[in-house]
């Protein structure tokens, strides 16, 4: 155990250690995610409160509910822990030095679980907590049930975390002796991104907007009757379920019970996990640092040097470079894929829109939701922008040195850097905007000016995403790509996000002149026009100032870090 | 005191390491030399216990690595090229955090603690954050943190790198006292100048084989050369290897 001890301590050594907290930062943070939790809170006693004022059904759905967040929420930390799990074990930076030391194969897969327990299920935990809690206050009769069920509620959250990540670690122990861990990574999270469009289009198959349609009655008689099929009494999501309900309904059996089922699942899973570990684990490590992942050589022709290039040398260098390291990342092909999906979820939700059953005329709500669609694909490409442009300085990690030693300004090398990302980026929106605007069938007038909105938005945003991201950089990060959840990121969403909602409101007005002067073929007045001058012309300024002072910003704030 | 018997890895296709005999006796320092990818740090790295032969034995004072990796670690001070250290950990937290795991006595550990800091210099530093040194003050606190407890075998990947003369000077007496004790060093190295003037023995190691082995005028003999001089006796010796045996070398040659 003491062992096991030491090799936390350089966690917990670090985190005290850490002088550069900023008051600002975990003052914005934990308002952010105090306000987030608050929503959930709310949102779910409320909710609760509805069905249990619904006689007979409500508490059917209630449990129903209860169910469906657990067994999420056990599906988000198995996944979660898997990453977790894969970079602890297998892929840190002190791996080398923790194996080299005196110390059993099994002592420091312990200590690495307990990291990957910890750093995989923190979030989750406290983001279900405010449901549950909901849950306690509707269902408990007084303070001593509340507390007693809290108990109850919190034991069963963290025996699931543990028994998630434990699962985990022995999935990925297995699977490293069989797949390099580089490969893994890749496949874990394709599977993961698949699993999850899986499950939305399945409950957009559902349709469950159809529980409010009365017409729809005899269909929800067979649904409820589907909802009270029980789940099956292996799968530890009913052990907790049976436990947290057992709770709320002041027995004391049946948490007992299942209480215990489930921490006697944990204990027994802990010691095969040690008893796997101890096993394969070094194997696993020892093969991690000798497999190579195969690399096919570019054609000769492509590595030619002879050819003439449109750009600049420099850009060619930089667009060169910056395609062929961003295609030979694997981790990138999953977030493509994640684009893609999103993508395709986006204009299925635009396909399956029952306009013709709304109450408003249907080629105003057409137009109205072009309109509104500007903001939602600029809030997409906010999205992306963030995974892709935001981390693009902090991705050239320790090679940063030669930006700072080749002949190039910084300055350049951040245009180089917009321009590179502003193409694709451009495109990918653009097609978001005809596609849908196509599946709504608007007028030519709000294609036109969906598209050139779009037009100025794209090189904004980007100039946002770049520049901030140079402002904040994280060159020392393991994973780049998650510089959009740091507090820089944090930064440029909110920006982004002001922007493009400053863009839609300068252009509601307006817009709806023209339309409705279109819809009753009367003329434009002179106040309409200067309406439209100083609202075309105030966006106009606000994207120049956009595409500007972000990257003055991130060049300065590069050059004093520098 | 270190036995490497039969020692063989391959990467695919790829043999980086090809059946290795070596013995370094107690109280020797043995150089181990080689060009670039000829399989040095594969082979600290078995010896380390870091990565696990596809065939062959580490003994390390008589314990085999591959069956009882532990007690064998525990006689090993181990520093590699690049070491990772953890950036907010200062250094006596660091070396506290190693002397744990190797066990040294927490009686005993304040004062060598602070002998081993004076030692390297870094006694002025011992409060201050890991990330705040330079690249020879961490190689420093490496060595330092690697001979707390008083190994009996030595494994270290380029010692110099980093340091400046008189942390070079210092290192050299340093080694040169715990081999008269006794320790063991296995030190690979591109510092030819360094592996003639510290070590006791070299071993040339080309393409995976060790070719050549044994002191400064055993080599010459082998070489055929006349000069006084590690590097031209390595670089004929080597040369000669690459017109014999094309590279890379794959399994099964």
């Amino acid at each position: 155990m003491s062992a096991i001890r030491t090799l936390l301590a350089p966690r917990l050594l670090s985190a005290r250690n850490k002088k550069d907290i900023s008051v600002v930062r975990v003052f914005v943070f934990g308002a952010i995610g105090l306000a987030f939790w608050g929503g959930l809170f709310a949102v779910s006693y409320r909710l609760l409160i509805y069905f249990r004022g619904i006689e007979e059904l409500g508490d059917i759905l209630a449990w129903k509910l209860l169910s469906m967040v657990l067994i999420i929420c056990f599906a988000l930390l198995i996944f979660s822990s898997l990453l977790t799990a894969l970079s602890k074990l297998y892929l840190s930076k002190d791996l080398l030095l923790v194996h080299s030391m005196p110390v059993a194969g099994r002592k420091i897969f312990t200590a690495r679980w307990l990291e990957t327990a910890l750093d995989s299920s923190w979030m989750i935990i406290i983001y279900t907590l405010p449901v549950l809690i909901a849950y306690g206050m509707v269902y408990s009769a007084g303070a001593a049930e509340l507390f007693y069920a809290l108990f109850v509620m919190g034991a069963t959250i963290i025996l699931l975390s543990l028994l998630a990540s434990l699962l985990s670690a022995i999935a990925v122990m297995v699977t490293v002796i069989l797949v390099p861990p580089g490969r893994i990574k890749t496949i874990f999270v394709f599977l993961g991104l698949l699993l999850f469009i899986l499950l939305y289009f399945a409950f957009r198959l559902i349709r469950p907007e159809r529980l409010v349609d009365p017409e729809a009655f005899d269909t929800v008689m067979t649904y409820l009757k589907l909802l009270e099929t029980p789940s099956s009494p292996f799968l530890p999501t009913t052990w907790a379920f049976d436990a947290i309900r057992g709770a709320l309904t002041e027995s004391l059996g049946s948490p007992l019970l299942n209480g215990g089922l489930l921490l006697f699942g944990t204990g027994f899973t802990v010691c095969f996990a040690v008893i796997i570990a101890d096993s394969i684990y070094f194997k696993g490590v020892s093969k991690s640092q000798t497999a190579r992942r195969p690399f096919r050589r570019p054609r000769e022709r492509l590595r030619s040097r002879n050819r003439t290039s449109i750009f600049p040398r420099p850009v060619a260098a930089y667009l060169e470079k910056e395609i062929r390291t961003f295609f030979r990342d694997q981790t990138q092909w999953s977030q493509i894929f994640l684009i893609l999906a999103l993508m395709a979820i986006y204009l299925y939700n635009f396909k399956v829109l029952p306009l013709e059953r709304a109450p408003i005329k249907t080629v105003y709500l057409q137009n109205l939701l072009s309109f509104l669609n500007m903001g939602l694909a600029a809030l997409v490409l906010t999205a992306v922008t963030g995974r892709f442009a935001f981390p693009a300085i902090s991705i050239e990690g320790e090679a940063f040195w030669l930006v700072r030693s080749s002949p190039i300004s910084l300055k350049s090398f951040l245009w180089i850097k917009f321009f590179i990302y502003l193409i694709p980026l451009l495109i990918l929106t653009e097609l978001l905007i005809v596609a849908t605007n196509l599946l709504l069938a608007v007028t030519p007038f709000m294609m036109a000016l969906s598209v050139a909105t779009t037009l100025f938005v794209v090189p904004a945003v980007v100039s946002l995403g770049i520049g901030l991201g140079a402002a904040f950089p994280d060159f020392n990060s393991e994973n780049p790509a998650q510089s959009v959840t740091s507090f820089g990121g944090l930064v440029f969403m909110f920006i982004s996000a002001g922007y493009i909602l400053a863009v839609v409101v300068l252009e509601a007005g307006p817009v709806y002149r023209i339309f409705m002067a279109g819809m009753l073929e009367a003329g434009l007045r002179l106040t309409d026009w200067l309406w439209m001058a100083a609202s075309f012309g105030s966006i106009l300024l606000l994207t120049a100032a956009a595409i500007y002072c972000p990257m003055r910003y991130g060049h300065d704030r590069l050059v004093k870090a520098s | 005191m270190i036995e490497l018997n039969g020692l063989t890895k391959r990467y695919g296709r790829t043999l980086a390491v090809d059946r290795l005999h070596l013995s370094i006796p107690e109280g020797m320092i043995f150089g181990f030399i080689g060009p670039n990818g000829a399989g040095k740090t594969t082979t600290i790295k078995m010896m380390g216990g870091l990565i696990a032969p596809d065939s062959g034995r580490v003994e390390i004072n008589g314990i085999d690595m591959g069956r009882f990796p532990e007690q064998a670690k525990q006689c090993i001070g181990f520093i590699p090229d690049r070491p990772y250290l953890y950036e907010k950990l200062t250094g006596m937290e660091f070396l506290k955090f190693t002397a744990d795991l190797y066990g040294v006595d927490p009686g005993a550990f304040p004062d060598a603690a602070h002998a081993m800091l004076e030692r390297f210099s870094l006694l002025g530093w011992k409060n201050e954050l890991i990330e705040a040194y330079s690249h020879g003050m961490k190689q420093r606190l490496i060595m330092a943190a690697a001979i707390l407890h008083d190994p009996k075998v030595v494994i270290v990947d380029e010692p110099m790198v980093g340091l400046d003369p008189a942390g070079i000077r210092m290192v050299k007496k340093l080694f040169q006292e715990l081999a008269a004790n006794g320790t063991s060093f296995f030190i690979s190295t591109h510092t030819l100048s360094m592996a003639q003037d510290l070590c006791d023995q070299n071993g040339i190691i080309h393409n995976g084989r060790l070719i050549a082995t044994g002191t400064l005028d055993d080599l010459k003999i082998q070489a055929n050369a006349t000069e006084d001089d590690l590097e031209t006796v390595f670089l004929k010796i080597t040369r000669e290897e690459q017109v014999g045996r094309p590279y890379p070398q794959t399994a099964g040659d």
